[in-house]
């Protein structure tokens, strides 16, 4: 019943770097260009309630370690949450920027889950490393809503999210469990 | 977007897309040999075992258990390029089941850990029932009941709204009905996961942190109760997509599919207690079992949803909400005393089951506490709803709220019955010693 692992890393990555691109455009062309077409406003937080959908159908796979389940789930939830709570802001359901520090919470979730799924210290090997990497962006990553939350109007806060997604399938991208942390990209180990 | 902008992104999928390797997951059980729960004519003379990833393993890194707990296995060995581990036996008669415990140590560190049943000339028994497992115990009534009680408050709220009160109603009361199904819902994905995982943990008997690691496979696919919760996890997904998108899109219409795939997933959870892999258990007990589950489920719901969601938000309808539901009360009574009364017949087939078996005395339990909560929705029905049809306001909400918590210790008494064993039927059968 297992799909084949480098693949839902993958799904994954190309996943967090469509959302990281949607991002990434907001922030560079400024929300009101963006949003010049009603529809580009529902991108990300419909992809983001999407993904978390998507999460459960993988949660259901992830049986082989309760590990793997529980932080699967946690990854559908929060992801099903914020994307649902930013769709809510989007269409005028929720109004106090404060709901940013939903985001906030689901990537700190999501980032704690990560550190907690990885039980080897940061230089074990590359995924090792890359959990760490993730988790702890993740986590710091999390200030970017916050900032949102506090100073809405301050275009770091929408960048910095931004960057975190795309910085994300980088890493998601690089993923293998038993390569060297730094070795190079192409071919097994 | 500027042209360098447009540069950027492109450079950035360009190069994300250029560069992954192969990314290996961690170790995970690909195949057994004899199957995972299978049946075999001869008896094995080795355990095989095929893993993802290389291992590295003790010389005890399989151990096959005859029922009185004997170790059959020898020392096992890696082959195939460590990864596969192969354990020799010896002394497994025809006509008896075998568990095999196996725990290995993945290169990424993780040390997986897993149990799973094969018998000889006989169906092997499910995971749940290996030899070493334990039965459930108060963490997996807990369990249950938090799953009843969730259930509850995602289908009660909307059987209230969309039968009961129909049609606009204020927008607090809206969202209040939007809000507790949506919880709940959630809830009860994450009670799920937590109810299969403890049931697992009783076969597993693996302290915490390598429990983390424990194979699950074996539970989500060969027992009842794994196959539910699968179905389940991915039935209430999409049942709090649902209602997230009603609430934020304003589809009212989408609570009513909702509404209809929690009552079948509903099946799930009866299914996937004791009363289903009993031998006198058919389709008519199981038609029986989830109308009694579901029943009891938009009771309780109702209920709460009335003292929590209708009486504060919405004073205007407090008595169309309670007469309405009053009237749909009646009727999920009697569905519910019917069917609980039929099932009782079916697991205790002599009178005297009732006191002399554990099962029995427990079932006394639960009808004293129904027979309170029918009481006291006996008083609501003859006391206060002539009171309200004559448009006066009497006092209701601290009664609904205890009539509430009433019918909660109902589903409790309902949960620790349905992991619990009923006294054996007459025909010859065995009886399953604990919940598939």
């Amino acid at each position: 019943m297992i799909p084949r692992p480098e693949l839902a890393h993958w799904l994954a990555a190309a996943f967090a770097l469509l959302l990281g691109l949607v991002l990434v455009s907001e922030a560079i062309v400024g929300t009101p260009v963006f949003r010049r077409r009603p529809w580009r406003a529902y991108l990300f937080p419909s992809l983001a309630l999407g993904s978390g959908v998507f999460l459960w159908v993988i949660t259901i796979f992830s049986t082989f370690s309760t590990m793997h389940l529980v932080a699967h789930a946690l990854w559908a939830e929060s992801a099903m949450i914020a994307g649902g709570v930013q769709l809510a802001a989007v269409r005028g359901k929720l109004s106090s920027p404060r709901w940013s520090l939903v985001t906030a919470g689901a990537l700190v979730v999501c980032g704690a889950a990560f550190l907690v799924h990885e039980p080897n210290p940061w230089l074990f090997s590359r995924s090792a490393f890359l959990h760490h990497v993730i988790g702890w962006m993740l986590i710091a990553g999390a200030l970017f809503p916050l900032g949102q939350a506090l100073r809405p109007r301050w275009p770091l806060w929408r960048a910095g999210f931004a960057l975190t997604f795309i910085l994300l399938a980088l890493l998601l991208f690089a993923d293998r469990d038993v390569a060297p942390i730094f070795g190079r990209f192409g071919g097994a180990s | 977007m500027t042209k360098r902008g447009v540069l950027v992104a492109l450079v950035l999928l360009l190069g994300a897309l250029a560069t992954p390797s192969v990314a290996w997951g961690h170790v995970t059980l690909l195949s057994a040999t004899p199957a995972v729960q299978s049946s075999l004519d001869v008896a094995p003379t080795e355990i095989l075992l095929r893993f993802s990833e290389p291992v590295a393993i003790s010389p005890m890194a399989i151990r096959v258990l005859a029922a009185d707990g004997t170790v059959l296995s020898g020392e096992a060995r890696s082959a195939a390029g460590d990864r596969v581990v192969i354990a020799p036996v010896s002394g497994l008669t025809r006509g008896s089941a075998y568990t095999v415990r196996w725990r290995v140590s993945g290169q990424d560190g993780h040390s997986p850990a897993g149990v799973f049943t094969f018998g000889i000339g006989v169906s092997a028994p499910p995971p749940t029932e290996a030899v070493g497992a334990a039965g459930t115990s108060w963490k997996d009534d807990l369990a249950r009941w938090l799953l009843f009680a969730t259930l509850a408050l995602v289908i009660g709220p909307l059987a209230l709204r969309l039968v009961v009160l129909r049609g606009p109603v204020p927008s607090e009361l809206e969202q209040r009905f939007h809000l507790v199904p949506t919880v709940a819902a959630l809830a009860l994905l994450n009670v799920g996961i937590v109810a299969f995982v403890l049931r697992a943990s009783n076969a597993l008997q693996l302290p915490l942190p390598d429990l983390l690691y424990g194979d699950l496979q074996p539970f989500a696919e060969k027992t009842r109760f794994g196959i539910a919760f699968l179905a389940l996890t991915l039935g209430f997904g999409v049942v709090a997509t649902l209602l997230l998108f009603a609430w934020v899109a304003d589809l009212l219409v989408l609570r009513a599919p909702a509404l209809v795939l929690s009552l079948v997933l509903a099946s799930g959870i009866s299914l996937s207690g004791h009363q289903a892999t009993l031998p006198n258990s058919n389709k008519a007990s199981e038609l029986a079992d989830w109308l009694h589950l579901v029943s009891a489920a938009v009771w309780v719901g109702g209920l709460a949803s009335l003292a929590f969601i209708v009486w504060p938000s919405a004073p205007a309808l407090r008595a169309r909400a309670f007469l309405g539901f009053a009237r749909l009360a009646v009727g999920l009574v009697g569905v519910m005393v019917l069917a609980g009364v039929y099932l009782a017949l079916v697991r205790l087939p002599s009178l005297s089951d009732l006191w002399s078996s554990d099962y029995g005395r427990l079932l006394l339990v639960k009808l004293a506490i129904v027979a309170l909560a029918l009481s006291w929705g006996a008083l609501h029905h003859f006391v206060v709803r002539p009171r309200l049809e004559a448009g006066l306001e009497p006092r209701v909400r601290p009664s609904l709220i205890g009539e509430t918590f009433v019918a909660l210790a109902v589903l409790l008494a309902a949960a620790v019955l349905t992991n619990a064993s009923p006294p054996p039927v007459q025909n010859g059968s065995t009886v399953a010693r604990s919940a598939r």
